[in-house]
């Protein structure tokens, strides 16, 4: 690992394990004994090799079902690989699915300690976290107050966005995430990734928008049947991507 | 993995289950109250149906409440713990945490919710003819042993369930049997003596004989008693978590 690399992936193996549906599955493997198994394992990243250097803006690309989100869960944490080595050095903050925790029964003060909770925040920290989320979301008192099943998408999404980014990590994940809520706060939110970058975070980007990752990303990887197919300067690598489709 | 610290954990689980809680009280008039009413109605049914045909019980009411009791947490806590992981599915694939968390929460949060009725209750136990002498305290540890026993078998079983759904269908199906084949309202003593060797393979029948030992008969627990229920609770215990770790990789991929 060389010293200005904050992400070092090699030989990277993640399998899913499929089960078969429903009851005949089960029945199958009672009947064969054991021989035929109830979970099949298939290979979704087969031999990956990456290296993210510090404060780059890296953008993933690839096809449906390539491995993208795959490979970018795998790198938060949440799936364990089969084999393979994973170096991470900092905090890592995942953007994978806007409102991941989320309950739809409790108010907006509620959520943003419960997720503010899960995603690390303690004490005083937790504290100072919800005067930040409650200015950048520009949600109100009352509407924080209430519960979030009466927010609209758009209020939702705010309120979900700005708990992921009250605090600047060292790596930032982002899944196409920043689709969200209306254009005056999509602007904000790219201000905020900005900033980010400027404070030092690495960033990982994945999206279908050519035009977007070529304005925030230098470099990238397109993702091809579990391995990367090109690695490079963001034009070379958004050219191979665009020609994949010929 | 990071490594989170026992304090970290605790105040995750606790954050989980007080949210849980939350939510499933969040609508409701009557809330908390809920699950003292439950068992109350039960035994309400039990009174009425089986004092008559249970003549020969003493102290009836109380006897059937204190399996009522113990049943609702048995129930309670297998379902909430046998569905963590699948209600939980939005954060266990966006945030990275222990995955144990979610089993952890949910059978603490029936803990605390079945502690926080047997206060009421012991008052009504109280008026049944419950007698307290010092024996009385060993309910404590009788609770635990039967919540490592109740959080293992969960856990085991939360772990298949991510993988095929049935195993929750499954327990929903066979939990009103299980209650009629445990010895909740009538005395073992009743069941003839060629079905009683079915009756003791049911784990539950031997939590029910230790909680009934110290808190109806007021006695200490027979050795026998003792021994299968403090092995069945580490055994389970540690065959839950081992299972749920083995197969915990899988689980990311099946939510």
């Amino acid at each position: 690992m060389s010293a200005d690399s904050v992400i070092t992936v090699r030989d990277l193996h993640v399998n899913f394990w499929i089960s078969g549906a429903g009851i005949f599955s089960i029945k199958d493997v009672v009947m064969s004994m054991g021989r035929q198994k109830a979970l099949e394992k298939k290979l979704v990243l087969k031999g990956l090799n990456l290296e993210i250097k510090r404060g780059e803006c890296f953008a993933l690309m690839g096809k449906n079902g390539s491995g993208k989100s795959t490979l970018l869960r795998t790198l938060a944490g949440i799936i364990t690989p089969e084999s393979g080595s994973i170096e991470i050095k900092g905090s890592v903050a995942p953007l994978l699915t806007i409102g991941a925790g989320l309950e739809n029964e409790l108010s907006g003060y509620e959520n943003i300690k419960i997720v503010g909770t899960l995603i690390g925040m303690r004490g005083k920290e937790l504290k100072d976290a919800v005067a930040v989320i409650k200015d950048f979301s520009e949600l109100s008192h009352d509407d924080l107050n209430m519960q979030i099943k009466r927010y609209s998408a758009g209020m939702m999404a705010r309120l979900a966005f700005s708990i992921s980014v009250c605090r600047i990590p060292d790596i930032l994940i982002v899944d196409e995430a920043l689709s969200v809520g209306d254009q005056g706060f999509q602007v904000k939110c790219a201000d905020r990734i900005n900033e980010m970058k400027a404070a030092g975070t690495t960033i990982i980007y994945v999206s279908h928008s050519l035009a977007e990752l070529k304005r925030i990303c230098t470099r990238g990887a397109c993702l091809e049947d579990g391995k990367i197919a090109k690695v490079g300067p963001i034009d070379e690598v958004g050219e191979y991507y665009s020609q994949s489709f010929k | 993995m990071i490594l989170f610290k026992i304090k970290n954990l605790f105040h995750l689980v606790y954050t989980i289950a007080l949210k849980n809680i939350k939510v499933k009280y969040k609508n409701s008039v009557l809330g908390f109250m809920w699950s003292m009413l439950h068992p109350l109605a039960y035994l309400v049914i039990f009174i009425f149906v089986f004092s008559n045909v249970f003549v020969g019980i003493d102290r009836y009411p109380l006897f059937a409440l204190i399996g009522l009791v113990f049943w609702t947490y048995f129930a309670n806590s297998m379902t909430q713990i046998i569905n963590s992981i699948i209600s939980n599915a939005s954060i266990i694939k966006t945030i990275a945490l222990p995955n144990i968390l979610f089993p952890m929460s949910a059978a603490f949060a029936e803990f605390v919710t079945m502690l926080l009725s047997l206060i009421p209750f012991f008052v009504l136990m109280l008026f049944f003819g419950l007698k307290i002498t010092w024996i009385t305290l060993l309910i404590f540890p009788a609770i635990i042993l039967f919540g490592l026993f109740t959080f293992g078998l969960a856990t085991f079983l939360a772990t298949f369930n991510v993988f095929f759904r049935d195993v929750g269908i499954l327990w929903n199906t066979l939990a009103p049997a299980l209650f009629y084949f445990t010895p909740i309202a009538f005395l073992s003593t009743m069941i003839p003596d060629k079905y009683m060797v079915y009756v003791k393979l049911n784990p539950l029948y031997h939590y029910m004989e230790l909680v009934r030992d110290i808190l109806y008969y007021n006695q200490l627990p027979g050795t026998t008693t003792l021994f299968i229920t403090t092995g069945l609770a580490l055994a389970m215990f540690v065959l839950g978590i081992l299972v749920f770790n083995r197969y915990k990789k899988g689980f990311v991929s099946n939510l």
